[in-house]
């Protein structure tokens, strides 16, 4: 009985992971295609970073319109199909946790790195993951800027795995170049036959990253909403199009409806300023242009309204200005956006008043909204009220 | 001696990477945002390392105890299938972003939907079962 109980509350050793299946011939395995997701994640992160930012050295193209659309959508994907890739490699190197420390100094401190690393590429990944995931449904139960800590975060975690590569870099090649049930990378005491085969627990793998892909992508790619069980949104609302954030939670709707709504055009001293149906009897250009949100959701919609640039050209804006962009919203960090000077002048950008041939909703926007090709959708700033060009 | 400075030179990008990361991180925020990123970060691993991978070892002891020989490869398929899909639907199942001006956002039945899964899972995991003991079977009448 004594025995027993002392054996239970005992710290475990690498030996008491006796599986076959917890090889360095899995781990580089799933641990290859978890490094093409987060490089795939890292990739289109950066783009949407530096989409979202007020100066951009180098514009951000306004072509094609939909490419936002499949970047921030493909950010999403590969960072939900990490989760089940992330989990099974924790679990093939889990009694790697439980190495005893070398002896001699210098042994000691190489290790200590080592595992330093490793402690950071992990706390890292787990982050990255579900902080995204989160954030992906709107829910926000931290105190941390998302944007500001996930950005960081990508690069700690981007640079780990770098340092993490470069150690592994001869078992990594070594166990990619032989068969997956080869055991020179084994630990030796892990020998015992798993109840899957080591080709069955990497199909299996496979299978759980795409059943992950198929139930949440649906929020973004409209051929797999009936199956995605688990997509953020549906893509039903109004005209077709989901909302982000609503009129009331932006506290709009009494100066969105009032009938003093007045929408102005500003260049220094000159200023032009319109009821909605003053710009309802302007040219109406209808362009279809996907709304494509940071948190991976993204739907096409057809719209209709003036042209930016034919309203900048009333009061004589030069082409290639930085515009401001105004809201009614009282208050937020998007009241006022940067409308770069390439999307201002691109033919497409519009001042929508109308979505689907429908007149705008008041959770779309309604009087009036921006919209632009190849924008962040929280950028696409709704409730416009005045453009403006400091001269 | 090439191997080696390709380790090296991929080893030196990665720490400068990290670095650059961890200015970014720490310059950006006040004390209290950046005590709960850290609690965020630290909580994550201890979570998985602690609870996740603890309950993994032990639900596994249970299943290979109660499980018949046949059962075992399909409950295990099914376990990881179900299992790291359920756990990324966490923040939809709970509905925590849930918000009652927006009906755009969460407009899915998701534990009806997770039911299905779970119902397609474990008949998936019978059906494979029922095979692999019949399977089994046929070959120690052959022998």
């Amino acid at each position: 009985m004594v025995r027993r109980a002392r054996r239970t509350v005992k710290v475990p050793t690498e030996a008491d992971f006796p599986s076959r299946l917890r090889s360095a011939a899995v781990t580089a395995r799933v641990g290859m295609w978890l490094g093409i997701c987060f490089t795939i994640c890292f990739a289109t992160g950066l783009i949407s970073h530096y989409a979202q930012n007020h100066s951009q050295p180098i514009p951000f193209p306004t072509s094609p319109s939909w490419g936002y659309r499949v970047t921030q959508g493909l950010h999403i994907i590969t960072g939900t199909a990490s989760v089940p890739l992330l989990l099974v490699k924790l679990w093939t190197v889990y009694p790697r946790l439980f190495v005893r420390p070398p002896k001699g100094a210098r042994r000691l401190l190489l290790t200590g790195l080592e595992r330093g690393s490793i402690a950071v590429l992990v706390a890292g990944a787990v982050f990255l993951l579900a902080s995204g995931l989160a954030n992906s449904s709107q829910w926000y139960p931290w105190a941390f800027s998302f944007r500001a800590t996930h950005y960081a975060v990508a690069w700690i975690t981007i640079g780990a795995l770098l340092v993490h590569i470069a150690v592994k870099l001869p078992i990594i090649r070594g166990a990619l170049s032989s068969d997956v049930e080869d055991t020179t990378y084994d630990r030796p005491t892990a020998t015992r036959p798993g109840v899957l085969s080591r080709r069955g627990l990497l199909r299996t793998t496979w299978v759980a990253a795409g059943v992950a892909v198929l139930a949440t992508a649906g929020s973004t790619v409209p051929i797999l909403r009936k199956v995605s069980v688990f997509g953020v949104r549906s893509g039903d609302g109004p005209a077709g199009i989901p909302i982000n954030k609503s009129a009331a939670a932006a506290k709009v709707a009494p100066a969105a409806l009032s009938g003093d709504y007045r929408f102005s055009v500003a260049y220094g001293e000159e200023e032009r300023s319109f009821s909605r149906d003053e710009l309802l009897a302007m040219e109406q250009r209808t362009e279809t242009l996907p709304i494509a949100c940071v948190e991976g959701w993204s739907a096409s919609g057809t719209w209709s309204g003036v042209r930016v640039r034919d309203l900048l050209d009333l009061v004589g804006v030069p082409s290639g200005s930085d515009v401001l962009v105004v809201s009614l919203q009282e208050s937020g960090p998007y009241r006022e956006t940067i409308l770069q000077g390439n999307f201002a002048d691109d033919d497409r950008t519009l001042l929508a008043l109308a979505l689907e041939g429908e007149p705008l909703a008041l959770d779309h926007g309604y009087p009036a909204r921006l919209i632009a090709p190849n924008r962040p959708g929280v950028l696409q700033t709704k409730w416009v009220t005045r453009l403006e060009v400091s001269a | 001696m090439r191997a080696q400075l390709t380790r090296a030179g991929i080893g030196a990008v990665g720490v400068v990477v990290g670095l650059f990361g961890a200015w970014f991180l720490l310059t950006r925020q006040d004390l209290d945002q950046l005590t709960s990123a850290a609690t965020w970060l630290v909580v994550g691993v201890v979570l998985h390392d602690g609870v996740l991978a603890g309950a993994t070892l032990l639900l596994a002891a249970i299943a290979l105890r109660l499980l018949p020989r046949a059962s075992r490869a399909p409950a295990a398929v099914g376990f990881v299938v179900l299992g790291s899909v359920t756990l990324l639907a966490v923040p939809v199942l709970g509905r925590f972003g849930e918000r009652p001006d927006n009906a755009t956002l969460l407009d899915r039945d998701y534990p009806a939907g997770w039911l299905v899964l779970a119902l397609l899972t474990v008949a998936a995991v019978i059906v494979a079962s029922v095979w692999r003991s019949r399977r089994a079977t046929r070959r120690r009448s052959l022998r």
